[in-house]
């Protein structure tokens, strides 16, 4: 009877170890972009993954993949300064700082704290402000990093449902949290969040999941269910089938911005506070398609 | 002859047999056969990036930066073949004449040989030791700065070290400025060493160019079997090379040939008729590798040479790849008069201990009156303390780059009274000891302490300095990361001497605070002021220093908005001293004004810096 026991202990305590037995494979993210600059700039003319004012970055070191978004704010245009010259060099220096290593992959925070240090070190004054939101996949201990500050973000699809999302971070309506540099003479008068402002999270991943990360032209043109609608299309897990839905979801938010009629989430977020409108959003959009898989050099 | 000739041939088969079977595939590195003739076996040659900066003497950007700093010459280049000013590229502290004009500067000491021109270095770590063939320096801005490459045959990534480390110059040269700033690979023509090397060293000199000048990778060609001396080429003997071992400074005091016992010496010809004064005046003008061979030649030679007198100036610098404890403990009698003695850049890798150091300072350091310790990695707490003890008269005291130093070591700095230079560049330095050095040290003069990333509160640092160094003539706070207008208003009302001031790189400082018009007013002595990078430098503070300080000689603005070039006339009329004016990445001054400016006053240096 005992014998019994002790040998049913035994044959659970095995098949329960081999079930959670931990995958010591490396994953990595195949990832391709797609986007579009607001007005005349049809995305096609990408000039180094810079979107209109958006920016981004994809990059890989030994220990991890990252990638981010930049939203440039294009209220700076009004006083001469071009908005795209922040985002992307922010995004610029993400990635020369992810190439050379010095980051933690646990601490995505840091990259946006380091990479914000490093242009206040250069030479030529840059000005303008950007939100960001940097995604770093650990590829040993298969958790997912994110720093988020602003109202660009990211989405988490496994099996068709969203597990994980990012938070806007906003100051009050279409005022996202921001990166800035301003000039010494309106400096008290412009917004400048810290660094560490920004919102992270950390959580592990499976095979096959799949990471969204866009800025606010996205989100706020295209509601989840018409992003999942589109993921659902996404059958294979090499580069041509993810560069082919991240340009179909973007392509879609793009006609959703500039039609005048439809209740896109930006509208419905407006008229619950009390703005009457209706229709798209015209915005930069960019988009960052990942899958999670198994790690090939 | 035939048999000879055979043997050879059989020796190159059985080498190509060899190498054929050894040859493989790494991934990152493009083997490219040298065809070579049939007789001689095919080489591999391969092609490495610098893995690793180990360590260099300066750097314009910040520690833990990687905007402008040295460690941007590792791995591939960023930035070549573009030219401009570039935050992806390794750029030195200094460029141009424009340091050396400063009262600052260090006095130059005597017997420099002629072909050493180094002011600054940097070691490059590549990862696999090879036989060089070529060596390209890709330069992006400013180049011509290259004096000297040199190769070691120590593997800084092996366990264990070996126990003689040999440098071997690659390639010599004079400093040049190449005929536009536009970015260009540097290839000279190296010479053929007889050791495999993966460390490399690269010295340069920027005094004659026009502003900084910007490396961004090198390319270390080599192969990684000896190759074999071609019979129609002679390897270059340099005469040089001859006395590459320690001889002349490590047995100096051997070989004294006595012309036999008992017996008075007549065989100096003409030299017995010449006064003991006019030998030593003609001694005084060689080398100091000549002055201990000459030693070694007759007995009054010897006598003459090793004469204390000879040896009251001492640099060592150009001779770092050579000396040794054993160099020093032989120098050691001769150096008992020594007042000025440069051992910046020796000692590395084991060369000197702190032993041998404590010791020769112990027996000549009492008359010193300044040391150059510049890149000294061999010394320790124990070693200042010692100077501490044997110097009482040290005026002169320069640790720039000894960022190994601990920082407790710099606490034995307060006890030398006299310094009136002290140079901390890029030290680990810590308040407390900076703090009770400026307590004590009441006569210094000029201080540096750029890059002093440890120094918590420079406000308390500036407080002191008004209040304990009022001879103060020039102040180096190079990327003090946080002196605001507090401490700066009460360093200018308490140092009024003051005739330097470089605050480049201090951004908490604000224009709209008056600091700066205060500053202009209350130093009328001013020749040179450095606001590099403070963006808010605006016209007011032009127009004050223009009707403030005459004597005006370097101005930097770099990257400030706010200055008009009318502001920047009145500078130029009222300042009729000036000499530099650096207004790169201002935006309201192009080129156009530069050009205008360039005729109005040609005696000044307008430098307009660009990227694109």
């Amino acid at each position: 009877m005992l014998s019994v026991l002790s040998y049913g202990r035994l044959v659970a305590r095995a098949v329960i170890g081999g079930l959670s037995q931990t995958d010591s494979r490396d994953y990595s993210l195949v990832t391709a972009s797609f986007g579009f600059g607001k007005d005349f700039r049809k995305g096609i003319l990408k000039k180094g993954m810079c979107y209109g004012d958006d920016a981004c970055f994809i990059a890989r070191h030994r220990s991890a993949d990252v990638l981010g978004v930049a939203d440039g704010v294009g209220g700076w245009r009004d006083y001469g300064v071009d908005p795209s010259q922040f985002s992307g060099t922010l995004m610029r220096t993400c990635e020369r700082l992810v190439k050379e290593g010095r980051f933690v992959p646990s601490n995505p925070v840091g990259i946006l704290t380091t990479s914000y240090y490093e242009l206040l070190q250069n030479k030529v004054p840059l000005l303008g402000s950007s939100t960001a939101c940097i995604v770093v996949l650990d590829r040993q201990s298969h958790r997912l990093h994110t720093a988020n500050l602003g109202d660009s973000g990211f989405l988490v699809v496994r099996g068709g449902e969203v597990v994980h999302r990012s938070d806007e971070q906003q100051h009050y309506f279409n005022t996202p949290f921001q990166l800035s540099i301003a000039p010494p003479e309106a400096e008290g008068s412009v917004l400048s969040d810290s660094p560490e402002a920004a919102d992270s999270s950390s959580f592990d991943v499976q095979l096959g999941d799949i990471i969204l990360t866009a800025t606010d032209g996205l989100f706020d043109n295209m509601p989840d269910y018409m992003i999942l609608q589109e993921l659902k299309k996404l059958k294979n897990t090499n580069y041509e089938s993810i560069q082919q839905t991240a340009k179909s979801i973007a392509e879609q938010a793009h006609i959703l911005a500039y039609d005048p009629n439809y209740m896109s989430p930006f509208a419905q977020f407006a008229c619950d506070n009390g703005l009457n409108v209706r229709g798209g959003k015209p915005d930069d959009i960019t988009v960052l398609l990942s899958i999670v898989a198994e790690y090939t050099d | 002859m035939l048999t000879l000739l055979s043997m050879f041939y059989y020796i190159c088969l059985r080498r190509r047999s060899r190498s054929g079977t050894r040859g493989e595939a790494l991934g990152s590195r493009r083997a490219v056969e040298l065809g070579q003739r049939s007789a001689l076996p095919v080489t591999v040659e391969v092609e490495q990036y610098a893995k690793e900066v180990l360590d260099f003497s300066s750097h314009y950007g910040s520690e833990n930066s990687m905007s402008y700093t040295m460690w941007n010459l590792a791995g591939a280049p960023n930035v070549y073949p573009s030219s401009g000013d570039f935050t992806q590229t390794a750029v030195f502290r200094t460029y141009g004449p424009w340091w050396e004009q400063c009262s600052s500067a260090p006095q130059p000491f005597r017997r420099t040989p002629q072909n050493f021109h180094s002011q600054d270095y940097m070691e490059l770590a590549f990862e696999e030791p090879v036989y060089p063939t070529a060596i390209d320096v890709l330069e992006t801005y400013h180049p011509g700065a290259i004096v000297q490459i040199l190769a070691c045959s120590l593997n800084p990534f092996s366990q264990n070290p070996p126990a003689d480390v040999r440098w071997e110059v690659l390639w010599a040269g004079e400093p040049s400025k190449a005929m536009t700033p536009q970015a260009r690979q540097f290839s000279p023509s190296i010479k053929q060493i007889s050791f495999a090397t993966n460390l490399l060293r690269l010295e340069v000199n920027s005094s004659v160019l026009d502003y900084y000048t910007e490396l961004d990778a090198v390319i270390l060609h080599g192969v990684r079997e000896r190759p074999i001396l071609a019979l129609y080429k002679m390897p270059i003997i340099d005469i040089s090379d001859l006395s590459d071992s320690d001889e002349e400074l490590a047995d100096p005091g051997l070989c004294c040939r006595h012309a036999g016992d008992g017996k008075h010496n007549h065989g100096n010809g003409y030299f017995d008729k010449l006064p003991y004064e006019l030998i030593q005046l003609i001694v005084s003008h060689l080398t100091v590798p000549d002055l201990c061979r000459l030693a070694q030649s007759c007995k009054l030679l010897h006598q003459h040479c090793c004469d204390p007198l000879q040896y009251i100036q001492l640099s060592l610098q150009p001779y770092w790849p050579r000396l040794s404890d054993a160099s020093l403990s032989h120098l050691q009698s001769r150096c008992t008069l020594l007042q000025r003695l440069n051992m910046s850049w020796t000692g590395n890798r084991g060369a000197v201990t702190p032993t041998g150091f404590s010791s020769f300072m112990k027996a000549c350091g009492g008359n010193l009156v300044c040391l150059e310790l510049s890149c000294c990695h061999f010394l320790s707490e124990a070693c200042l303390e010692v100077i501490a003890q044997t110097c009482p008269r040290l005026q002169e005291l320069n640790l720039s780059s000894c960022d190994r130093l601990h920082p407790q070591a710099f606490g034995h700095v307060a006890k030398l009274p006299r310094l009136r230079r002290l140079i901390l560049y890029r030290t680990k330095i810590e308040q407390t000891a900076i703090l009770s050095i400026i307590t004590f040290c009441t006569d210094l003069r000029h201080l540096n302490l750029g890059s002093c990333v440890m120094i918590e509160d420079y406000d308390v640092v500036a407080s002191m300095l008004s209040a304990r160094c009022r001879s103060l003539r020039s102040l180096d706070l190079w990327r003090c990361r946080n002196l605001s207008e507090r401490g700066l208003a009460e360093l200018v009302a308490g140092c009024r001497l003051l005739e330097e001031l470089d605050l480049g790189w201090c951004s908490t400082l604000q224009s709209s605070s008056g600091c700066f018009q205060l500053l202009a007013r209350s130093l009328p002595r001013l020749r040179k002021l450095f606001l590099t990078a403070n963006r808010t430098v605006c016209d007011s503070d032009i127009e004050e220093l223009a009707n403030n300080c005459p004597a005006l000689q370097h101005l930097d603005i770099l990257g400030t908005r706010m200055v008009s070039s009318s502001s920047l006339r009145k500078l130029l009329q009222s300042c009729s001293q000036l000499l530099l004016l650096d207004v790169s990445f201002c935006s309201q001054i192009d080129s156009r004004v530069v050009q205008e400016l360039n005729s109005l006053f040609p005696k000044v240096a307008i430098k307009k810096s660009f990227t694109q």
